[in-house]
């Protein structure tokens, strides 16, 4: 096929911006394919709707890109959104969004998937489909524009960006995605319509099309009504996830950077799914249930990926590195391959309740860094409410061990705005950020001390009620209530050792109302990006007078979406994707929550969440 | 002799890796070929890597070199064919060898300059007028100074003519010439502000629609006396 080159054009823009090395693709270990080899060949694009570095960082997008590429007959590019700069370029010089590995215009592939790992990049979704040229609207794409498909955690309940999107994905990738792309293969040669292809897919389990559902609406704004139009269409799409995670693939060889991303290490994936459930987090649900993977496959992979890589940092990935079951053996036989070869060690997502000095020491062996904890909520009363089940006493212990270790910084994050709360758990915050400095540090006799003196920062951001958590009902905080309490927070931390910062207040509302939005709100993000909005979780471009302006001249109020207390009975826009846990578990959740009851892990005592129908992980250890 | 000189070229889009970038690369090419590199000692122990001359983002090369101590033992065939494998498709390593001459005598370096315009010009002519100018003031940023006014003859060293006058391409009509510039650390002109400021003076005759520039020799002071010789 006859394509337009825009290679030189594009070269030409790299000179004039700033780190170029986020659009020049060729890295070690990028995947390099001849198009024109084979004209059956299958193009996806997958596109991370951020810039280069913090794509890049993205473990999803790592396995699913080099699985569709082992495949003979798929070829699969990297897209990422440009910066503010190159995109002034390649609109300037007409040049459409390009793939990194072979600067082929992002229309011209088959299917082009997005992963949404956060409400803020929307934004960013509607720019990158704008700069590519495709058609923003479903019902203005014909037969040689390309499907666009989203998935990631937000495609459970991305209902705003539905007017876009012909497919999500719900669930974990690694087995849907090819199936996708078998039924395209098939689909392509029939000469069939779009939705013949749209029907087939929504077979396969895991894939919702918003277009094969009416919606109505109450007067007061509520929904009515939200139907399949069509026969062989469920009225509920349940999520596909992996069971075995030691049979499923994983990639060895890894594309390495050159420039330095967000987390520019290996990842070994450890385990998904958290035993926890902490009422507020959306990961903590839609991850159920936990399944491990065995320190065999795990040493052997991280083998391959040190081989295969070169980094010198390697990191244990999951919600919660430390209830991984195997840690101690896994993190020994780790060791092994990793000292010699100076690769650090870095386990993230430790809890308080469960930290061990013998643990420390070991991931010490190599270097030494901060140490960050998050008790959520400042008193134990509102810990409870949120099912966060670590006392303070585990937050001193923790921190004496870590200062008596070396450690002489820690980071504790708290969430400002949760259900119930008052002022006293707000107080409570600086007081536990006070006891650690008193208790942990103080405790221990100068002579022993291992460092001068300690620094706690205390960070904040604020809660945002989520789809798919106990806590999806709740109002959020009005953006003046989360302001005076953070104004609250700083004005009363006085100590010299702590210093606090906060997120903005205004953005948390945005992502409020977009995390629990319906597809009214597509007219909305269409008219933001069309006004400028883009990159909004960065702070150099967020601009919310910007965006009031856009739901004003689509005459929604942001506010329905975010500050109403939702009843139970009330039709939600995420209703339509089954995560395994049903809705009226998350309401005996929330009920508790108010009680102050708490429930306890699912290695502890199984709560009948509903994931056990998936027939495996902890449901059945 | 534990050290080596490793030299490579940098094409294609690799010339937009910073030298920052480009020492990361390095340091995980070196992981990858499990090649027996030796350590800073301290608290952060680091490769021992030092590049001879830094390059420009958006130049190409075909001698670059970079210093390397391994342990004892390794021969510099073996280097060779395992670090080339593991570098990224437009880093390749073209020779590997012991360490004669020394950096700090780096004087000067030539490139290729390919100037892309829309009409033709008379390239001879207007090169020779450019060149023949006894001073032409640029701006140079300095780490110590910022900018500053300089005087682009300065660093000219030399520059021949034309090779190939009016060839067509599709990117615009190519003119090709050569220019040996200061380099090092005495006195050092990074090439694109010099092609800039020619582009500049073409400007009432052509429009320079873009421009490649490609190293193609750094030259240092010979150890026994004035003269000067290809860095090796």
């Amino acid at each position: 096929m006859e394509r337009k080159s825009y290679r030189r054009a594009y070269e030409g823009c790299l000179k004039r911006v700033q780190k170029p090395a986020r659009y020049i693709g060729n890295e070690f270990g990028s995947v390099h394919k001849d198009w024109d080899k084979d004209p059956d060949m299958m193009s996806f694009a997958f596109c991370f709707p951020d810039v280069y570095e913090v794509g890049m960082s993205h473990l999803g997008m790592k396995i699913l890109y080099h699985m569709l590429n082992e495949r003979e007959d798929i070829v699969c590019e990297r897209v990422f959104a440009p910066w503010d700069d190159m995109e002034q370029e390649m609109r300037g010089n007409n040049i459409p969004l390009l793939s990194m590995e072979s600067y082929i215009p992002v229309r011209e592939f088959d299917i082009v998937g997005f992963t949404l790992q956060y409400e803020m990049s929307y934004s960013n979704v509607v720019n990158m489909l704008d700069l590519a040229g495709i058609p923003l609207r479903t019902k203005d794409r014909g037969m040689d524009d390309p499907f666009v498909c989203c998935g990631g955690p937000c495609a459970y309940h991305a209902e705003p960006l539905s007017d876009l999107v012909d497919f999500f994905i719900l669930g974990e990738g690694e087995e849907v995605n090819n199936e996708i792309m078998d039924v395209y293969k098939t689909w392509r040669s029939s000469g069939r319509d779009r939705d013949a292809f749209l029907e087939e897919i929504v077979a396969l389990g895991g894939v919702y099309v918003p277009k094969f559902y009416d919606v109505e609406y109450n007067a007061d704004g509520t929904i009515k009504r939200f139907e399949p139009n069509r026969p062989g269409v469920p009225k509920q799409v349940k999520k596909r996830i992996i069971m075995d995670l030691d049979n499923t693939y994983i990639p060895e060889n890894l594309i390495v950077p050159f420039m330095e991303t967000v987390h520019d290490r290996i990842m070994l994936e450890v385990f998904r799914g958290c035993i926890r459930g902490c009422r507020f987090c959306q990961a903590g649900y839609i991850y159920r249930p936990v399944r491990e993977r065995s320190v065999d496959r795990l040493v052997g992979v991280a083998d391959c990926a040190i081989h295969n890589t070169g980094y010198e940092e390697m990191s244990l990935s999951s919600l919660s590195t430390s209830d991984y079951t195997q840690l101690q053996p896994l993190i020994d036989r780790l060791l092994d391959i990793t000292v010699d070869k100076k690769i650090n060690l870095s386990l993230p997502s430790l809890r308080v309740d469960n930290f061990s000095m013998e643990l420390m020491e070991k991931v010490q062996k190599v270097k030494k860094s901060g140490l960050t904890f998050a008790p959520e909520a400042g008193t134990q009363r509102l810990r409870d409410v949120i099912n966060k089940n670590v006392l303070e006493e585990d937050l001193i212990r923790t921190a004496n061990i870590a200062f008596k270790g070396g450690y002489n910084r820690i980071k504790l994050y708290f969430m400002l705005g949760l259900p119930t709360e008052t002022y006293d758990d707000v107080r409570g915050i600086p007081e536990l950020g006070k006891k650690v400095v008193d208790e942990a540090f103080f405790s221990i006799p100068p002579e022993e001390r291992k460092g001068r003196s300690v620094s706690i920062t205390i960070s904040t951001s604020f809660f945002v009620p989520k789809p798919f958590t106990p806590f999806q009902w709740e109002p959020q905080n009005r953006i003046s209530e989360m302001e005076d309490k953070a104004r609250y927070l700083k004005d009363n931390i006085k100590s010299k050792k702590i210093v606090y910062n906060w997120h903005n207040s205004d953005i948390s509302l945005l992502e409020a109302v977009f995390a629990k939005g319906d597809r009214r709100l597509g007219e909305v993000l269409i008219t933001a990006q069309k006004m400028g909005c883009k990159f909004d979780g960065w702070s150099d471009f967020f601009d919310f007078d910007r965006w009031l302006k856009a739901f004003k001249t689509c005459g929604i109020d942001p506010e329905f979406y975010a500050l109403r207390r939702i009843g139970y009975d009330e039709i939600l826009p995420w209703d339509y994707a089954d995560i395994g846990v049903p809705k009226s578990f998350l309401i005996k959740e929330h009920k508790k929550a108010y009680a102050g009851q708490t429930t306890p892990s699912c290695r502890e005592k199984c709560s009948g969440c509903g994931a056990a129908s998936f027939g495996g992980g902890v449901c059945f250890e | 002799m534990s050290k080596h000189r490793i030299k490579f070229s940098k094409t294609g889009m690799a010339k937009y890796i910073s030298h920052l970038d480009l020492l990361r690369c390095f340091t995980r090419s070196i992981m990858r070929a499990e090649l027996p590199v030796k350590y800073s000692q301290g608290f952060n122990p680091h490769q021992k890597i030092t590049f001879s001359l830094p390059l420009s983002i958006g130049v190409t090369s075909e001698c670059e070199f970079v210093d390397i101590d391994f342990e004892d033992g390794i021969t510099h065939e073996e280097i060779l064919s395992k670090l080339d494998k593991s570098l990224p498709p437009d880093i390749s390593v073209l020779k590997v060898d012991n360490i004669v001459k020394s950096a700090n005598d780096i004087v000067s370096a030539e490139y290729r300059v390919s100037l892309f315009t829309d009409e033709e010009f008379d390239c001879e002519k207007q090169l020779r007028d450019f060149f023949g100018q006894g001073e032409v003031s640029i701006i140079k940023k300095t780490k110590k100074k910022g900018e500053v006014q300089v005087n682009l003859m300065d660093f000219v060293k030399s520059w021949s003519l034309p090779k190939n006058r009016h060839e067509k391409t599709k990117d615009g009509i190519r003119t090709e010439f050569s220019l040996t510039l200061s380099a090092g650390g005495q006195s050092n002109l990074k090439p694109e502000i010099a092609v800039e400021a020619l582009c500049g003076y073409l400007a009432s005759c052509a429009k320079v629609m873009s421009y490649d520039i490609h190293r193609t020799n750094i030259y240092c002071q010979a150890q026994n006396g004035g003269l000067i010789e290809e860095f090796s």
